[in-house]
């Protein structure tokens, strides 16, 4: 019954929200992530050392903290007429999705990193010695092989962004939770409310775990970590 | 080990045919036999009842339980009683009264139908109602200016729903709690912060700069506090009634409401003209 009329109504924008400030929030962290987690293994000290301190500044503080940062603590830093527009225009979602996007971005660094130091050392001199530069070798050599290294972590990861987007309903982002708790309020159907909720982000959550596994599958290397008999 | 599973359930059984048939007691007899009349009140809510500094267990409800209450009892069960304070929340105060561990609730509760389906209420004690707290000399100056504005409230609030459903013009924000609304009214984010008005006297009260905030707008929505009892106890509810209407006869509810509400008191809050007549109105003036 929760399905229907207003209930459902906002059950499915919550869904939709949650889906948006999750997809843009991992396309940051993605990138954030293959960016730091690179830059933590090259030769280069200084790089090496601005990498590190972002991962170990944003990972090791609590993911609340950092929504009310991005939206309590940086706007007052803009001019007055940009905070106007900010807040006229969603600074809460896009608060949210900082947020999640640059703190998981430093979580799945850490993974990527993994996935580059798990590759033999060897592999990066020679791609050097084939005359590629480092960019090139990172690029074109390492990156590809690592980031299929790193789908099973990966994936964990990103499952956690997906739920964690949940936090952003303290920063008033109406996103699923949000809904849920808003159902709860106005029909005092508590149980049935979180039911819907829980079996909404199960079912996102299996899908996206039931995809990850197909292109894990899909791009193993053979002798790395393809999966052997009947584990598949 | 079979007998012990027998026992277990046999014991869950009894227990679960037992909770329900708490004997409905009569709360006068109780008070009689007992000689105290036991309320669920609040610890933090001041000015109603809170801890104050001299760690005394005071304000505006108990003083109105205390002074209006007590004696219209005492008459009733025909000697003097002793009135005993439990803390009671939100969450608590309706299985507190209910299973028999306080007999009047006398804190900040709403008088809701959806409530008196499963309470009794007293006369109301004090008239509330949604209002917008806003920067001084902000545009806004009640429910018909929040259009295309950004309104905070906390989730959950009956006033959000209102705004919802009635003002969809307004971009409606809505924060888990007071002090998260709070901080984004002070920074900004939005434009005003709307909650029952009492609340957002007590708000501005304790802010970093009280001139610089406004409470304004007529109440669009109504909070009236009334003190809850268990369903159907008549003579209990007579007897608790007429404690207050004999305080609004007398004008001794008016001077306790000086005292906490006046200008000089705990938390300035002036009764308005259609208040006043609205609590005059229970008792037929």
């Amino acid at each position: 019954m929760l399905w229907t009329g207003e209930s459902g109504r906002w059950l499915l924008q919550g869904l939709l929200t949650t889906l948006e400030l999750s997809a843009l929030a991992w396309l940051l962290a993605v990138a954030l992530g293959i960016v730091a987690g690179a830059l933590r293994t090259v030769r280069f000290a200084p790089l090496r050392w601005a990498a590190t301190s972002y991962v170990e500044f944003f990972r090791n503080v609590p993911l609340l903290v950092w929504m009310f940062f991005w939206y309590f603590g940086v706007p007052p830093l803009l001019p007055r007429a940009v905070q106007d527009w900010l807040f006229n225009h969603g600074a809460e979602f896009w608060a949210g999705m900082l947020a999640l996007g640059v703190y998981h971005g430093a979580r799945i660094s850490e993974v990527i990193r993994s996935g580059i130091q798990s590759i033999p050392r060897t592999q990066f001199e020679a791609s050097v010695a084939m005359g590629l530069t480092t960019f090139q070798a990172y690029r074109l050599i390492i990156l590809p092989v690592a980031l299929r290294l790193i789908v099973p972590p990966a994936t964990n990861e990103s499952l956690n962004l997906l739920k964690n987007s949940s936090v952003a309903l303290t920063i008033s982002v109406a996103e699923l939770t949000f809904q849920t708790r808003q159902i709860e309020t106005y029909t005092a159907k508590a149980i049935e409310a979180l039911t819907a909720g829980t079996v909404i982000y199960l079912v996102l959550c299996l899908s996206i775990a039931t995809i990850m596994a197909r292109v894990e599958r899909r791009y193993a290397i053979p002798g790395l970590i393809a999966r052997v008999g009947p584990a598949a | 080990m079979k007998k012990t599973v027998a026992v277990v359930l046999v014991l869950a059984a009894g227990l679960a045919l037992a909770g329900p048939v708490v004997a409905q007691q009569d709360t006068l007899e109780k008070i009689k036999s007992s000689g105290v009349l036991t309320i669920g009140t609040r610890t933090g809510s001041p000015p109603f009842a809170y801890i104050n500094k001299n760690n005394e267990w005071v304000g505006f409800t108990i003083d109105l339980v205390e002074m209006l209450v007590k004696p219209s009892v005492e008459k009733a069960v025909g000697k003097s009683i002793k009135v005993e304070k439990k803390e009671s929340t939100p969450p608590t105060r309706i299985p507190l009264l209910t299973s028999n561990s306080v007999d009047l609730i006398a804190g900040t509760m709403t008088d809701t139908p959806q409530r008196r389906e499963s309470v009794d209420f007293s006369l109301t004690f004090f008239y509330t109602g949604a209002q917008f707290l806003v920067k001084k000399g902000s545009p806004i100056k009640s429910i018909n200016d929040i259009g295309g504005k950004r309104i905070a409230a906390q989730q959950g609030a009956t006033n959000a729903k209102i705004i919802r459903e009635k003002y969809p013009q307004a971009q409606l924000r809505e924060f888990p709690d007071q002090p998260a609304a709070f901080q984004a009214l002070l920074q900004g984010q939005v434009d005003a912060y709307t909650n029952d008005g009492i609340q957002l006297y007590g708000l501005k009260a304790k802010a970093p700069n009280p001139n610089d905030w406004d409470v304004v707008g007529d109440f669009y929505s109504e909070e009236p506090y009334g003190m809850a009892m268990r369903k159907g106890d008549t003579k209990f509810k007579a007897a608790v009634d007429a404690g207050l209407k004999n305080g609004f006869e007398s004008g001794k509810y008016f001077e306790i409401y000086d005292k906490w509400f006046g200008p000089k008191g705990e938390l300035p809050y002036p009764m308005t003209p259609p208040v006043k007549a609205y609590l005059l109105k229970q008792i037929g003036k």
